[in-house]
């Protein structure tokens, strides 16, 4: 949307600067409106400068640090493995109609078991050390990416894999030099959604049964009341939930756009 | 693969001289959702050593299935595709190349890149590949594209890209499959006179299915005409020189008797 | 290129080689074998394990699974279904209803659509998963704050798709609602009222595993009642198969409830490809 004229130009500013601005601020003047208003605890609902100064001071401790990092070991584990494995399966499957069919059932009926409903599993089998979180986030990432693959490589333009094959191509090496690679933004974006879906899992699984890490520190929170870190926690997460997805977006921009 | 079939990399060198490809009763037919579907049923023709044969045919007919036959891609239900007086191998085969309806350009890759791979994937050292690209992005006139991506490109600069990487493998049969469809009718007018003159410089073996007949009279020293699904072969039409001419009465007498035999009147029609 | 052959063409490899033999196979054959292979390895890796040997203990064989659910299904399952449901039906159904109030409002009125959508898009990312401590802390463990996690769960989800259902009203509808001289209440029943019901309707789709996984989130923290809390009871007391089984049966109630829906999807929308939003 290029304004041209001054006029569009005003109104895009209206629209994406001045308008958001407006609803952030109604958004926190009406929080703290509630709070003043109903005169509401600090333990249901603190006011947003004391979760502002809450957060900064979580910044300053180190086993905040600790937790945060914790977490990000527990899901960057269990995303890269959950993406190489996944990517693969789905190359294969998307590559021999024989693969898919005997893989599709399986993959399908395990869908539904979403990986929430395996962490008190994992907790029985691994207890609540890392290894265990690094499998479930695996095991919830390997799924998205399958579908995301299989689905991307059959989406190649036909054409492609008719021309590779013209050129002289052995078939490993059309599925990896030409599907592979053409289909790889779409593959990208999917490793965004399980991204997501993997970080959820990680605070998720902390929550229920974790000794450790940046949920672990929520949960604790919430128990002993301390609303205002719970709430700084939550903004944690998003943040780093929209940082990692932010890389992933970054790298797929600069490393595999088609131009 | 026998010595023959490999490409000859000094620069300016012609290709080996063109085989001769026969279509010997070939019967075909696809397993779909519905049934089976006949798509081509006897269908014989040969195309004699470096001669240029132009299949056209209504939509859907199967003309596009000759083209992967001729290729190895697929496996005719019954008969045999003949290349050199020897039965087609399936799977891949060095002697040809093609060029599809889409450009099909890789577009992670520069022009330059999209002629040369071809080159490698087949042996050729980088900087022969290199080399042979450069000549035969120069011979469609894009010389200064070289380092374009296929998006930057025009339809026609695109679809040039793509004749020229078949061409760049120095095949002994080249298959095209509606090349210039997708371009607009100016550029397409180009484009022929281009592609005759690039087919001057070297005579492979050409099978060109194409839908417009006008366009196989010219390309063509021989147009077969097939018939509906299931296809087989209505007619095989010379075309001389003369008939070329698009001013004279040879040419119109070529372009009635292709379309009589296609089913379109050439009277227009009913008033 | 007619699909056929574009679909021939596109695997010349196996076609040649193999398409006689692959021909034969039907593809639900191949997936039984897939499916055979899957539980016989299941059984050999249990009896492996079985020695004690590994970081797995206690993997039970696909029979002593079968075993618990039967037992689970003569006891408490349905009622723990059932409970489960309660919260999903409730949660879901108010998510909807306010993502399609909240989408209409801040989609016809661009206003309100530039001051508050940043803020929702800048909170959707953040699963509601995140929000359960904070669910905690405001509702306690009770069915209030389970409803509050799934309702925000689908709202999320839900409200970008009333929001484009309202806003993205196609051109030709448009003009062609402008020439019959509608008025602004006959427009928005017939042209903008149906569209973004449709939408709403693909969308809380979308929405039924993203609220059914959040019912069981929100069940293991609170457990209290509900196949989460049943999961929870059987982990604490070791009984491997049990969970196993709990596991399988909140996998069957998405898949069933899945199933429902797309039906009902496809009765109320018969003019909709089927979205089945799965490769297969």
């Amino acid at each position: 949307m290029s304004g041209a004229s001054s006029r569009g130009r005003a109104a895009v500013l209206r629209n994406r600067l001045v308008l958001p601005t407006l609803g952030a601020i109604v958004l926190l003047a009406a929080w703290q409106a509630t709070v003043t208003l109903y005169s509401l605890p600090i333990v249901v609902l603190p006011p947003p400068w004391q979760v502002a100064t809450t957060l900064v001071d979580l910044f300053g401790t180190a086993a905040f640090w600790r937790s945060v990092g914790v977490s990000l070991y527990e899901f960057a584990g269990g995303y890269v493995a959950g993406v190489l494995l996944g990517v693969v399966v789905g190359l294969a499957m998307g590559e021999s109609r024989t693969i898919r069919a005997v893989a599709t059932p399986v993959v399908e009926s395990l869908r539904f078991i979403v990986p929430f409903a395996w962490i008190p599993l994992t907790v029985l089998w691994f207890g609540t050390s890392l290894v265990g979180k690094i499998v479930l986030v695996a095991y919830a990432v390997f799924f998205v990416m399958t579908v995301a693959t299989l689905r991307a490589v059959q989406n190649v333009e036909p054409t492609l894999t008719r021309v590779a094959t013209m050129l002289g191509m052995a078939r490993w090496q059309r599925a990896v030099r030409v599907h592979l690679r053409a289909a790889a933004p779409s593959i990208a974006s999917g490793a965004r959604a399980a991204a997501a879906l993997g970080w959820i899992a990680v605070v998720a699984a902390e929550y229920i049964g974790s000794s450790a890490g940046l949920g672990f520190m929520i949960t604790n929170a919430a128990m002993s009341l301390a609303t205002g870190v719970v709430i700084a926690g939550m903004i944690v997460i998003g943040l780093i939930g929209a940082a990692v997805s932010a890389l992933i977006a970054w790298l797929s921009r600069t490393r595999l756009a088609h131009r | 693969m026998n010595a023959a079939d490999r490409p000859v990399d000094h620069p300016g060198a012609a290709a080996m001289p063109g085989g001769e490809l026969a279509f010997d009763r070939i019967c075909h037919e696809y397993a779909t959702q519905a049934g089976c579907i006949e798509v081509l049923r006897g269908v014989s023709f040969d195309v004699s050593p470096g001669s240029v044969t132009c299949v056209v045919g209504p939509s859907g007919c199967g003309k596009s299935t000759l083209l992967g036959l001729a290729a190895g891609l697929i496996t005719p239900a019954s008969g045999e595709v003949r290349w050199d007086r020897a039965p087609v191998t399936p799977g891949t085969n060095l002697h040809l190349g093609m060029a599809f309806q889409q450009p099909g350009l890789f577009p992670w890759m520069t022009v330059h890149e999209n002629v040369a791979i071809g080159l490698r994937t087949r042996g050729a050292d980088r900087a022969t590949a290199r080399r042979v690209a450069d000549e035969f992005i120069a011979t469609v006139g894009l010389a200064d594209f070289r380092h374009a991506y296929p998006s930057q490109l025009s339809g026609g600069m695109a679809q040039r890209v793509g004749i020229a990487r078949a061409l760049a493998l120095r095949p002994r049969l080249l298959l095209m499959d509606e090349p210039f469809a997708a371009v607009d009718a100016f550029t397409r007018l180009k484009l022929q006179q281009e592609f005759k003159a690039l087919l001057a410089l070297h005579r492979p073996t050409v099978l060109f299915v194409t839908h417009d007949v006008s366009e196989a009279i010219l390309l063509g020293d021989r147009i077969v005409v097939m018939s509906q699904r299931p296809a087989t072969v209505l007619r095989e039409i010379p075309v001389s020189r003369e008939d070329r001419n698009r001013a004279s009465a040879a040419y119109a007498r070529k372009l009635a008797e292709t379309l009589e035999c296609l089913g379109v009147p050439s009277d227009g029609g009913s008033e | 290129m007619t699909t056929a052959s574009a679909q021939a063409a596109a695997t010349p490899g196996r076609r040649v080689a193999h398409w006689r033999r692959a021909r034969r196979l039907p593809g639900w054959v191949l997936g039984s074998v897939g499916v055979i292979v899957a539980l016989a390895a299941w059984i050999a890796l249990s009896q492996l394990l079985a020695g004690g040997g590994g970081v797995i203990n206690r993997l039970p064989g696909p029979a002593a699974v079968l075993r618990e659910l039967v037992a689970y299904a003569s006891r408490d399952l349905l009622t723990d279904v059932a409970a489960s449901l309660r919260v999903f039906g409730i949660g879901w159904s108010l998510g909807v209803f306010a993502a399609t109030g909240i989408g209409l409002l801040l989609g016809r009125l661009p206003a309100l659509g530039h001051t508050f959508l940043p803020i929702i898009e800048a909170i959707r990312p953040v699963s509601s998963i995140a929000w359960v401590p904070l669910s905690v802390v405001w509702f306690g463990f009770g069915l209030t704050g389970k409803v509050f996690l799934v309702g925000l769960a689908v709202f999320l989800v839900v409200i970008v798709y009333a929001v484009d259902g309202c806003t993205r009203i196609p051109d030709d509808l448009a003009r062609t609602a402008s020439m019959l001289g509608m008025s602004a209440w006959q427009r928005f029943r017939a042209l903008i009222l149906p569209g973004t019901l449709a939408e709403v309707l693909i969308g809380s789709r979308v929405a039924l595993m993203a609220g059914w996984g959040t019912v069981i989130v929100a069940e293991l923290v609170a457990a209290d009642s509900g196949l989460g809390a049943h999961l929870i009871a059987v982990q604490q007391s070791y009984d491997v198969p049990a969970v196993m089984a709990t596991m399988a049966c909140f996998g069957i109630t998405g898949f069933v409830m899945n199933g429902v829906f797309s039906l009902v999807e496809a009765r109320l929308m018969p003019w909709r490809p089927r979205a089945s939003g799965r490769a297969t």
